[in-house]
């Protein structure tokens, strides 16, 4: 699903990511942790083109991003469901519209977007806030409305970072176990945190960085 | 569906930041109606020198001593130019006949002529695209050289003055017509660049979530259409209201504006214009989107 060979970022000479190779197979759900500014969220964005390599070859579910046209990029991304760190929430528009806003975006009729909202918003337990703004939710509840969004279209591929940044022990279980269940549907996970906890004894993957390198690689 | 969803996207837009909008529109409306305004002298000029070719005649002066053949070979001369349309005789009696009826109410003028002073004439038409100045001039030339040909008068001056007059409006009209269009489009330029950068931020994560350019630029495209057309509309509305009032009610008291023509189907496109105008400078202001 996700391949990187030998990838290296810089911003303004800082390197923010060295000679990185890893590969995530179909399916998986991987987690990359690593102090703040060891290059978890550089890595996710070069995997959504966000950004682009300086060095170095990226794969995402089939697509070669060096190859991509300009144009096809909204094709790879509508493959990939992300939780954005900062949230990334339209403040102008409900619950539901934030939702919608994915499916809009994908053409799809009135009816369908209705059912899958509303289905995706169930599954993070906010149906009854889906006429609600952003504005007026708590932190827990925006970032499962982030959930929701990533999710609605089905992905093949889920992207998130710091998904249980600030959140209490509690919501932050609940948000892991709605990702455990959208893995078990078949859907690859790549979870970018500094939290150990939310890894420590599942069995997973997990890539540690460290100043942009990878430092190690190993299952939990 | 894209459209309808880009158009209420627009539509909650255009009316969530009304005040720049009505401003915009505004803006564009008193810009139409000043370049329609203006427009209005440059057709009316057009008018006038599109119906000088049929008013237009050139009269040659014939030698008093020309017999009637003499006068049938001059005809014959003239009449192997392209520029002659037509050619009518006038003998100095119907000449004075025609005169003495133009100045019946100062018939002291003829008292104690005992001889007609007037020679015999050609009144000469030109085809429609031989009436300008220059080439009526080098016919007049060589026409003057026939024989039997003693003076040609086609009001010289009055043509020239004429023709320089509508190439020059038309110059000015056009230049002016071409920096109200540029202000009119960096208006819309302006309005949907403010629009674009207010709504960055959200513009951006339609882009992550996998929008395509076409799904981001449709509504802005909208609102550039709409502010344009709105804007041509009113101005439209305007000129109407003013062709109204000064043509037609003051029309009595300054008789000169019963003869304006108003290049009404021109001004229905105003609308249109507005629009074109309003899509152009939204294509502007968004560039290039990149990823």
């Amino acid at each position: 699903m996700i391949e990187f060979f030998d990838v290296t970022k810089e911003y303004n000479n800082q390197t923010a990511l060295r000679n990185i190779t890893f590969s995530i197979e179909k399916g998986e759900m991987v987690f990359v942790t690593g102090t703040s500014g060891s290059g978890k969220t550089t890595l996710l964005k070069l995997i959504y083109l966000a950004e682009k390599p300086d060095k170095g070859e990226i794969s995402v579910a089939g697509w070669e991003t060096e190859k991509l046209k300009e144009s096809s990029i909204p094709l790879l991304r509508r493959n990939v469901g992300i939780v954005f760190q900062d949230f990334r929430l339209l403040n102008n528009r409900n619950v539901f519209e934030n939702v919608a806003l994915v499916l809009r975006i994908r053409n799809m009729n009135e009816k369908d977007i209705r059912t899958k909202v509303y289905h995706s918003l169930k599954t993070v337990n906010l149906r009854h806030k889906s006429d609600s703004v952003p504005e007026a939710l708590s932190g827990g509840e925006q970032q499962r409305v982030v959930i929701a969004r990533a999710i609605v279209a089905e992905p093949t591929l889920l992207l998130a970072d710091e998904p249980t940044g600030n959140l209490d022990v509690d919501t932050a279980a609940g948000i892991m176990r709605i990702f455990n269940e959208i893995n078990a549907k078949g859907t690859t996970v790549l979870i970018a945190t500094h939290n150990r906890e939310l890894f420590k004894n599942t069995g997973r993957r997990v890539l540690r960085l460290d100043s942009g390198n990878l430092v190690g690689e190993e299952a939990e | 569906m894209t459209v309808p969803y880009s158009l209420r996207l627009s539509l909650q837009r255009l009316f969530g930041e009304i005040w720049i909008n009505l401003l915009s529109i505004l803006t564009i409306a008193a810009g139409l109606f000043i370049v329609s305004l203006s427009f209005i002298p440059v057709y009316n000029l057009d008018v006038v020198a599109k119906k000088l070719p049929d008013k237009f005649s050139m009269i040659v002066y014939l030698d008093n001593s020309l017999n009637r053949n003499d006068i049938n070979q001059v005809v014959n001369s003239l009449k192997k130019n392209k520029e002659v349309n037509s050619i009518r005789y006038i003998s100095k009696d119907e000449a004075l006949k025609e005169l003495k009826s133009t100045l019946r109410d100062s018939t002291f003028i003829f008292e104690g002529l005992d001889e007609n002073p007037l020679p015999d004439s050609l009144e000469i038409k030109l085809r429609r695209d031989a009436v300008d100045p220059n080439a009526v001039r080098e016919f007049s030339e060589k026409a003057a050289r026939i024989d039997g040909i003693t003076e040609i008068n086609y009001g010289e001056k009055f043509l020239s003055t004429i023709y320089y007059l509508k190439v020059g409006l038309q110059t000015l009209g056009t230049i002016f017509i071409i920096i109200m269009s540029a202000g009119i489009i960096f208006v819309c330029y302006s309005t949907v660049k403010i629009l674009f950068y207010r709504r960055k931020e959200e513009i951006e994560t339609f882009k992550l979530l996998g929008a395509s350019k076409g799904f981001i630029r449709t509504p802005f495209l909208i609102e550039g259409a709409f502010i344009g057309g709105s804007g041509g509309t009113l101005s439209l509305i305007g000129i109407y209201l003013f062709s109204y009032i000064v043509f037609f009610r003051l029309a009595d008291k300054v008789p000169i504006f019963k003869s304006v023509a108003i290049p009404e189907n021109l001004f229905l496109s105003l609308p249109l214009v507005g629009i074109l105008l309003g899509i152009t400078g939204a294509v502007i202001a968004l560039g290039r989107l990149k990823y």
